[in-house]
């Protein structure tokens, strides 16, 4: 039945995905409704979480913060660019990967009309995206009612539906670029680049007065002004069905371009904006750096993503740092002889220490999840180069396949410690910048002890891509980090075993800009990465290459 | 003398599905050995085995000397390989791969990688997904001989070359075996084998079923000739001809096709009695071949002992 069209076809080679990321999201919805019944146990707390929110409300809109569905909705605004990543890379392999892969010229050979050969492509997608929407929508409607929240079913889908929009713009938006790009990858870059844009434009009328008119040019701004967790400000109906009219109409424009241009070519771009011809040549590239080892290569290619992730996550470093120094003097009249405030910094940020450092440990928690999130987005090429066949003829030459695994592992701790020593100095610039006083030794501790979990994460792909394929291995490394991301930010609150709670690697990193790093436990972490990886090793040079 | 190749009771399975079964052949130095049999007969499953990429269920692999999975990077320094379906990163041009593997093999001669690239006529500028499949086929064979390995080991080197490039393959084999080099080369094309290779080795179902000399396994090869003529001719006259061994008439009478082996000298001379219209003769191919010599109720003959 799942093969009887194209619709069911691609609908069912979704099927991981729609599980692996509904769940993981929902998860990370629930995950701060934990928290909120522990930071609103006074009112004199209740009006502290809600000022602080609206300190922070360049991140979200701060509404009715001190209620469960509230507080979630606030503290998800900044994963808007997780929750997106899985639409940008379908929308962009939707078209553009078959052709590259060639699979399309076989799809196209029989007699369908190339039109609805891509529009059942496309329903799928969307299908896919409502189901996850549907299953976030039933994991955040099913935290509600374990933490009391005052949402409804209905409330929870909406909310699950306002995502899924928004996730079909910008698989619309990949789906489009990649019509113009002559690989998956550049238009999936691109679209990335848009969404960081779009961020900011949303972000800015909540920070500059008067500024409304920049941030609708954002389409986050319409998802913003849905809030199905908070059933006093509702959805805006209006603004999900200009979410709806915006997909339908950059995928129909993406499936309009396709069906009329070359399949495995590009629309023709005008004159002016097209690259100069390129001449045939024989010239061989002797000089080239990045071709004289394995781990040159994998360092080259690593570049561009490791360039953004720094972008992202130094950038993000550093705005908070810069931030809470200019909140300080507020948040300082608001503690003043308030013994439920520091509570409340204790809670979120780990331990008791200064203000400053206690609001910057709780937001630097995100820190190590996104390396994380880093490393298995690289894990995956490793997986992909074996089963597609690209490992064959680097093994064919004189290299050990030991060399060669630790070649690629050596690329990705490289760009690992670049993106964390990048971050520091962009942490120690901004803080010297912003006058804030921190404890170096301190910061460091927390920015570099992230470093061990990135590459847990890439010693635990490495084995499991031993047996597993690509998208297996994907999906379980994205399903442990949820489970982690899980289990310490709500497993406290759920009173789980100290058992459970150590099963997480967040429980060995614990909040070093507060209490400094504790060496054996991040040794630890550091045991078990090179046990994972040499354990891969073993199995990588034992096992038959490509079956 | 140590062989180059000797592969002894080599069997590799993929869970229930059996790969190969049990083989067993040599190839000496300066051979140009030609490894044939039809899709899913187990030749790419042999070479994976020879390259170490896979490891063997039973039985051993030895290149010089030297085991397979054992010693593999000392064997893979004088082996050049080109695979069947070969994957590269498609964002690399070709003069990028070219340069990528002559590092990973230590540094090549640039002279010479240089003068198989303006042989084979090649624009290494572009993106190896870009390329055309014959123009993929040409990066993954240049790669293969630009280190001169003293064994070539190609899975169906000649698969999407047009004919020009057919013909340099050729002569680079040539030259190779000049140079007495050896070259174990796979195939489905009996044609290709017969006109590159001394030596050939029939795999089928995951056994090798015969082995020797190219001339030897030409006995094997059987076509098929069809003759339109102006009359209605005797079918039986021409049965016992030499070369001959099935007749059918066609179009009561005023045609015949006729299944032979060996030369056809025969049935030129006495087709030449009669008014011929046309004559076509088809070589079947190795598919064709297996289905009628090695058919399931004639179970194929392990004869692999009877050529030295």
């Amino acid at each position: 039945m799942w093969l009887s069209s194209v619709f069911l076809k691609s609908l069912r080679d979704y099927r991981i995905a729609i599980l692996g990321w509904g769940i993981g999201m929902g998860l990370v919805v629930v995950s701060p409704m934990a928290s909120v019944a522990a930071l609103v146990t006074t009112p004199a707390a209740r009006q502290q979480l809600a000022a602080i929110a609206a300190s922070f409300a360049w991140n979200a809109d701060a509404v009715a913060v001190t209620t469960i569905g509230g507080y979630a909705t606030f503290k998800i605004g900044i994963f808007i660019f997780l929750i997106t990543v899985w639409p940008i890379l379908a929308g962009s392999r939707m078209l553009r990967g078959e052709e590259e892969r060639g699979s399309l010229d076989v799809l196209l050979s029989v007699p369908r009309p190339r039109l609805r050969v891509a529009l059942e492509k496309l329903a799928a997608m969307w299908t896919a995206l409502l189901a996850m929407g549907v299953l976030i929508g039933l994991i955040a409607f099913a935290g509600g009612r374990q933490f009391g929240a005052d949402f409804g079913l209905g409330d929870a889908l909406l909310f699950g539906l306002d995502l899924a929009l928004i996730s079909a713009v910008f698989g619309g938006v990949a789906l489009l670029i990649s019509q113009f790009t002559e690989e998956r990858g550049p238009a999936a870059g691109a679209t990335a680049g848009l969404l960081l844009i779009f961020i900011v434009l949303d972000m800015v009328h909540r920070i500059a007065p008067n500024t409304e008119w920049i941030s609708r040019l954002s389409p986050i701004y319409y998802y913003n002004l849905s809030k199905g967790l908070i059933p006093s400000y509702g959805v805006n109906a209006g603004a999900m069905v200009l979410l709806a009219v915006l997909a339908i109409g950059l995928g129909g424009i993406a499936v309009w371009l396709f069906n009329w241009r070359d399949v495995g070519g590009t629309v023709p771009l005008p004159r002016w904006l097209r690259l100069p011809e390129r001449q045939a040549s024989r010239v061989l590239p002797v000089a080239d750096w990045s071709l004289r080892s394995v781990y040159a290569r994998s360092l080259r290619t690593i570049t561009m993503p490791t360039f953004w992730w720094t972008l992202g996550i130094a950038g993000f470093a550093g705005w908070m740092v810069y931030a809470v120094q200019l909140l300080e003097t507020k948040l300082s009249t608001l503690l003043s002889g308030n013994a439920a405030f520091t509570q409340l910094i204790k809670n979120i940020g780990g331990g008791d220490a200064s203000l400053n450092a206690g609001f910057l440990s709780a937001m630097f928690v995100f820190l190590p999840l996104f390396l994380m999130a880093f490393a298995v987005t690289q894990v995956n090429g490793w997986s992909a180069d074996e089963q597609d066949g690209r490992l064959e003829l680097v093994l064919a030459t004189p290299q050990p396949r030991l060399s060669v695994l630790l070649g690629r592992f050596a690329a990705l701790a490289t760009a690992t410690i670049a993106i964390s020593v990048i971050t520091l100095l962009v942490c120690a610039a901004s803080a010297a910048a912003s006058g804030l006083q921190l404890n170096g030794g301190n910061l460091a501790a927390a920015i570099l002890g992230m470093i061990p979990l990135g590459l847990l994460v890439a010693g635990l792909g490495y084995l499991a891509a031993g047996w597993l394929r690509t998208a297996a291995d994907t999906g379980l490394l994205s399903f442990l980090l949820a489970f982690w991301f899980f289990v310490s930010f709500i497993g406290p609150e759920l009173n789980l075993p100290n058992a459970t709670l150590r099963l997480s690697p967040f429980y060995y990193y614990g909040s070093p800009l507060l209490n400094g790093l504790q060496l054996t436990s991040i040794l630890g972490v550091i045991v078990v990465a090179a046990l994972a990886l040499a354990l891969g090793a073993l199995r990588f040079v034992r096992k038959d290459i490509g079956v | 003398m140590t062989a180059m190749i000797d592969v002894q009771g080599l069997s590799k399975s993929y869970g229930s599905k059996v790969g190969i079964t049990d083989v067993s052949f040599q190839v000496e130095e300066g051979d140009v050995f030609g490894f044939l049999g039809p899709n899913g007969a187990g030749k790419t499953t042999t070479i994976r085995l020879l390259m170490a990429l896979l490891h063997a269920d039973a039985g051993s692999a030895r290149i010089a000397g030297l085991d397979c999975w054992e010693k593999s990077v000392e064997i893979k320094r004088f082996i050049g390989y080109m695979p069947g379906e070969p994957a590269l990163d498609p964002s690399l041009t070709g003069g990028q791969i070219l340069e990528y593997f002559a590092h990973l093999r230590g540094g090549v001669d640039q002279a010479y990688l240089e003068q198989l690239v303006e042989r084979f006529e090649l624009d290494t500028s572009r993106k190896f997904r870009q390329y055309s499949t014959g123009n993929k086929r040409k990066v993954v064979l240049i790669q293969a001989f630009m280190h001169r390995p003293r064994l070539l080991i190609l899975d169906e080197p000649t698969s999407g070359l047009d004919p020009l490039n057919q013909q340099e393959f050729d002569h680079m084999v040539k030259e190779a075996r000049d140079e007495g080099r050896t070259v174990f080369l796979s195939s489905h094309v009996l044609s290709e084998v017969e006109k590159t290779c001394n030596r050939v080795g029939i795999i089928r179902d995951g056994s090798l079923v015969r082995i020797g000399d190219v001339a030897e396994v030409k006995a094997i090869k059987r076509y098929e000739i069809t003759i339109t003529f102006a009359n209605a001719v005797p079918a039986d006259s021409f049965k016992s001809l030499d070369g001959v061994l099935e007749v059918e008439a066609l179009n009561h009478g005023h045609g015949l096709r006729l299944t032979m082996q060996g030369t056809a000298d025969a049935v030129i001379k006495a087709a030449a009695h009669y008014p011929v219209v046309s004559l076509v003769s088809y070589e079947p191919s190795l598919e064709d071949i297996f289905l009628r010599y090695y058919e399931p109720d004639n179970p194929p003959a392990r004869d692999t002992d009877h050529v030295a």
